[in-house]
């Protein structure tokens, strides 16, 4: 059953950069917020039960009381995900993430091991073409051009625990991306393989950003935030050549 | 000569990787190279027991790594195979008595004495134990039961090849992967449930080296203490001998991957 996008107006449920969910709270009411964690928690026990959130209240333009906070705390806690933070906001924020205790997480950290043993920090820039052996002269070479941020490769493989982050520019993966793998691209993502894992186009936002991918299977895809899980995958598009985006706030998979 | 440094490792637990390395040790030898096999499994001590010298050990690989014994102390020479030899693990250590610099260092002293292959038998899990028994790999065995949890755990171990190894850090080309099939029953895979050769090849984008059935055969060679492999009559003794003349680089069909003909019986009375 595929979780669907709800509006709801206790809470959205997002996913950031790197996986860990976003409470963004609208409405300080612990108990609509238990009840709704609680039935997304059902709907994706592979992916919410015992999930890492960040709490973010940048919604309340004065924050709760700290009572209330932890109110809302405790309730994340008791559907069966763990509070990990309070996402950014501002100094009110920051005094109120001291005195809960809890750290402030303005990006959302890798728990993931970088493919390639790389690391998750804005892919490195190309490197300047190899100099043609025995050059005639031994002039220095120009200095390179800044070059325009084209798509970010990754060859082969993307293994269970990995990630690949292509920042700011759209990635494109020629291998599998395993069950418990994970790409991200503040662009478009392009899957030349099986899509087991998770993709998430759009990671700062971007609505236009899509995903193709030419065999689908895919634990969850996300544009802008947008998600959808795939606790099991429609049999019309298991398999498949298919291409996702967003239709305002709706997030459609279709065949290609 | 240095030596080839073979580590058998799975992620999930119990999937075979003990059973393997005391056949692969074995078969090696057989093939006329020099083999240590080391037990890296600290706290738990099976490999001894499968390679039936358990009554041996009077030194094990921590007392190497803390300077207690040398090597050659620790070394138990097998009772069939004289260029074969086994290091243990020690039952009464933690997992924390491994360390990098000590494995290096007794990996290096046994390449000097001329041992043409070390198999590590890695314990289960990806943390420190298992990190240090692929740290150093040539090849790594990443044994594999048809299911989709060891398929899983052996696709992250895959990674962890490619990111988390010496060879990664220095840039010496890959650790060369090898995907072994434990435990493959025919039957049950033609009836759904477990996974196929050609699905498990699939998921994981590499071809097996070898598939060894399930087999009584393993369980009474282990508690004997004799490596499976040396029972030439059972499938599983013969799919590792497969198995080790692949990895010496010769070219064997698969065998033991397709179901029994029903019988008559059966095609009667269904079952
Ligand atoms: N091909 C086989 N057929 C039947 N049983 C097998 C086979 N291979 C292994 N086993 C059995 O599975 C069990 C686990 O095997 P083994 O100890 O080799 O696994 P392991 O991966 O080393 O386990 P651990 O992770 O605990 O170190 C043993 O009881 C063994 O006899
Ligand atoms: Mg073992």
């Amino acid at each position: 059953m595929n979780a669907k996008m709800e509006a709801n107006d206790v809470c959205d449920l997002r996913f950031g950069q790197v996986g860990i969910a976003s409470v963004r709270v609208r409405r300080a009411d612990a108990a609509a917020l238990c009840e709704e964690l609680e039935r997304r928690v059902r709907a994706a026990p592979q992916l919410f039960s015992r999930a890492a959130v960040v709490l973010d209240l940048s919604h309340f333009l004065d924050l709760p009381d700290d009572g209330t906070v932890d109110a809302l705390l405790e309730a994340v806690r008791s559907a069966g995900m763990l509070p990990v933070g309070l996402a950014y906001g501002t100094s009110a924020t920051e005094a109120l993430a001291r005195r809960m205790g809890l750290p402030l997480i303005a990006k959302f950290r890798a728990a993931y091991e970088p493919a390639d043993g790389g690391s998750i920090a804005p892919p490195a820039p190309a490197p300047a073409p190899a100099p043609a052996p025995r050059a005639a002269t031994r002039e220095p070479a120009p200095a390179p051009a800044p070059a325009p941020l084209g798509a970010q490769h990754h060859d082969g493989a993307v293994r269970s625990g990995q990630q690949v982050y292509a920042r700011e520019r759209d990635l494109v993966v020629t291998g599998a991306i395993a069950n418990g793998a994970e790409v991200i691209a503040d662009g478009s993502i392009h899957v030349y393989g099986c899509l087991r894992g998770r993709a998430m186009a759009g990671a700062q936002g971007d609505a236009g950003a899509r995903i193709y991918v030419s065999d689908f299977r895919a634990e969850l895809v996300a544009i802008a935030g947008h998600y959808r899980v795939f606790e099991q995958i429609p049999r019309d598009l298991e398999g498949q050549p298919v291409q996702c985006w967003l239709d305002g706030e709706k997030l459609l998979v279709a065949r290609l | 000569m240095t030596a080839e440094i073979i580590v058998v490792t799975s992620g999930k637990g119990g999937v075979g990787k003990t059973t393997t390395s005391a056949s692969l040790a074995t078969g090696l030898a057989m093939a006329g190279k020099k083999v240590a096999v080391i037990d890296f499994d600290v706290g738990l001590r099976n490999l001894d027991l499968i390679m039936g010298c358990e009554r041996r050990v009077v030194y094990d690989f921590v007392n190497v790594i803390h300077g207690e014994a040398t090597v050659k102390q620790a070394l138990i020479k097998d009772k069939r195979h004289e260029n074969l030899h086994v290091l243990a693990a020690s039952q009464t250590r933690d997992k924390d008595a491994l360390t990098q610099e000590g494995v290096e260092k007794v990996l290096d002293e046994l390449s000097k004495d001329g041992f043409d292959y070390i198999v590590c038998d890695s314990p289960a899990g990806i943390e420190k134990g298992a990190h240090l028994a692929m740290y150093f790999a040539d090849h790594a065995v990443v044994v594999v039961n048809p299911e989709v949890s060891s398929v899983r755990d052996s696709d992250r171990i895959l990674g962890l090849l490619a990111s988390k190894t010496r060879r990664a850090e220095r840039g010496d080309g890959a650790v060369a992967q090898h995907l072994l099939l434990t435990r493959y029953n025919p039957a049950r895979v033609a009836i759904g449930e477990m996974l196929s050769v050609k699905d498990v090849e699939e998921i994981l984008g590499l071809s097996v080296i070898g598939v060894i059935p399930e087999s009584e055969n393993v369980l009474a060679a282990s508690n004997a203490g004799v490596p499976v492999i040396l029972d030439e009559n059972s499938n599983a003794g013969q799919a590792y001998r497969d198995t080790v003349a692949r990895l010496l680089g010769e070219e064997r069909p698969l065998r033991f991957v397709d179901a029994p003909k029903k019988g008559f019986f059966q095609r009667v009375f269904g079952g």
